[in-house]
Formats: C-alpha cells, sequence, structure tokens
C-alpha cells in the first residue's frame, strides 16, 4: 500500500503564469516518455522479475509518482490565472473546451496518455533495457523542455527532475548487471 | 514569517527524505556496501528527527505520525489547506 506525505519531493516555485510552458511540461506528465508511463511501467514490471531487482523497480516506481505530483504542480500553477484568451493563445483552446482548468494525462500535443507507450515483457533483461531507455528518453525531454523555458524558478525544478532520471538509469543498468551474475553463477554450477 | 519559517522547516524536511530516497536506490543494487548502509540508516534517523521537529509544530505531513498537543490546540486537520500544490 501507499501512504501519502502532505509534502512534494522537491520544492515548485511557480512566480508567473506561463500556459505555454505547461503545455510543454505537459510531455513528461502524460507523454510517451514521461512520468506516469515511468511509474505505471516500473509498477507493474516488479511483480516478474527476480527477487534482486524488485526494490530498484518498486522504490523507483515510487518516486516517479512523486515527480508526476512535482509536474501537476506545476502545471496547475502555471494555468490557474490564465483567462480563456490566454490558454487559447498558449495553444491550450482545445484543452480548455474539453477540461476546462482541470488537468488531463496527455501530451505536448493534447494527445491522451495511452498504455500502449509501455511494455511489460516478462522477461527481466527486456524490460531493464526499455527501462533504461525510457529514463534516458525523460532525461533527454527535460533537456528539450529546459532549452525552450526562460522561466528559472521551474528550470531549476526540472533541473533537479532531469539529474534524477540519470539516476534511475544508472540504478536500472547495475540491476541489469546483477542480473547477468547470477545467470553467469548458475551456469558454473 | 509563520510562512517562511514552515517553508524553510519543510525544505529541511525534504532535504533529510531525499537523502534516505537517494540512499535506498544505491543500496538496492550495492548491498554488500558497509558504508552506505550505514549512512542509510543515519540518514533514516535525521530526517525522523526533522520530521518530528516540523509536525510538533505545523501538524503531521502522514498519517503515521501522532498529531502533537500543539498542533490540535491551533486547529490543525489533515484535510486542511494548504495542500503542496497550494503552497
Amino acid at each position: 500500500m501507499w501512504v501519502y506525505e502532505k509534502k512534494l519531493l522537491y520544492p515548485v516555485e511557480v512566480k508567473e503564469c506561463n500556459p505555454k510552458l505547461a503545455r510543454y511540461i505537459a510531455e513528461q506528465y502524460g507523454g510517451a516518455d514521461g512520468e506516469l508511463a515511468a511509474a505505471l511501467r516500473y509498477m507493474n514490471q516488479r511483480y516478474t522479475v527476480p527477487d534482486k531487482v524488485i526494490g530498484v523497480l518498486n522504490d523507483i516506481a515510487t518516486e516517479e509518482f512523486s515527480h508526476l505530483e512535482m509536474l501537476a504542480t506545476m502545471i496547475y500553477k502555471l494555468t490557474k490565472d490564465a483567462t480563456p484568451e490566454q490558454l487559447e493563445e498558449a495553444g491550450l483552446g482545445a484543452h480548455y473546451v474539453n477540461h476546462g482548468h482541470a488537468l488531463f494525462y496527455e501530451n505536448a500535443g493534447g494527445v491522451p496518455f495511452t498504455t500502449t507507450y509501455i511494455q511489460a515483457k516478462g522477461d527481466p533483461i527486456a524490460d531493464l533495457y526499455e527501462d533504461i531507455a525510457a529514463e534516458e528518453k525523460a532525461r533527454a525531454t527535460y533537456q528539450w523542455i529546459i532549452n525552450v523555458s526562460d522561466d528559472a524558478w521551474i528550470n531549476d525544478s526540472l533541473k533537479f527532475l532531469r539529474e534524477r532520471e540519470n539516476v534511475h538509469s544508472l540504478r536500472f543498468r547495475e540491476a541489469v548487471e546483477v542480473l547477468k551474475d547470477e545467470r553467469d553463477r548458475k551456469k558454473i554450477f | 514569517m509563520d510562512a517562511t519559517e514552515r517553508r524553510d522547516m519543510l525544505k529541511n524536511v525534504q532535504q533529510a527524505d531525499f537523502v534516505v530516497v537517494e540512499l535506498t536506490l544505491y543500496t538496492n543494487t550495492h548491498p554488500d556496501d558497509q558504508e552506505a548502509l550505514t549512512q542509510w540508516r543515519l540518514a533514516i534517523k535525521e530526517a525522523a528527527s526533522l520530521r518530528k521537529m516540523y509536525e510538533k509544530r505545523f501538524g503531521p505531513l502522514s498519517l503515521h505520525s501522532i498529531p502533537s498537543e500543539q498542533a490540535i490546540d491551533t486547529g490543525w486537520r489533515w484535510n486542511q489547506a494548504p495542500w503542496p500544490w497550494q503552497m
């Protein structure tokens, strides 16, 4: 089970309304390489991996949900005071007529989230390689968002998230090595 | 002033909790690193102590903590703003 903590993993400071930036951040919220995809992917894969790497998937999945909450906070705060006209100018006109000021799991282009973004192969090495790729793609996406954002406060939080992708990628690479070591040990006996 | 103090104290909790998150991930793939395991245990202790300081004044961050008399006296309720995205 999970217990809610009434705090963010890392602070999110929003100083001004910026619906266009919110739209870009949606790529990491409900996009193919985003946090929702990551969290659901790892949470689901953890059942069919060897015991030695369950913790890696369980704990990274849990952290991804806290990243999702940080992004939701950014999107919410960047759009809450925007007028319908401002949302329209930012390319969120279609979002507004469907969802108002609510958040929705969609990418920067407004495409709704789908589980076809993620896989569970039942083969631990195949799954972990997908997870490494997912982290690297998420890291790249954060960089592209930072490149088009001039909001120093938001960029600070985005840089934190970008660095987390690096660390997660490293832990998944180590998990692959743990499994390879185990496989090689079995061959010897 | 209270809001600034609250934010600063919460930041201390966030920092300490993050150290635990990071060391947990690290020790998952380095189970024999004794120095990391020691750091991990100390980090959990430090995070618990900072959390206690925050919660005593501003109320529980999760329902694993017992609400302090001080928090209850000042009207703390779980279902009470600000939520993290409102701060």
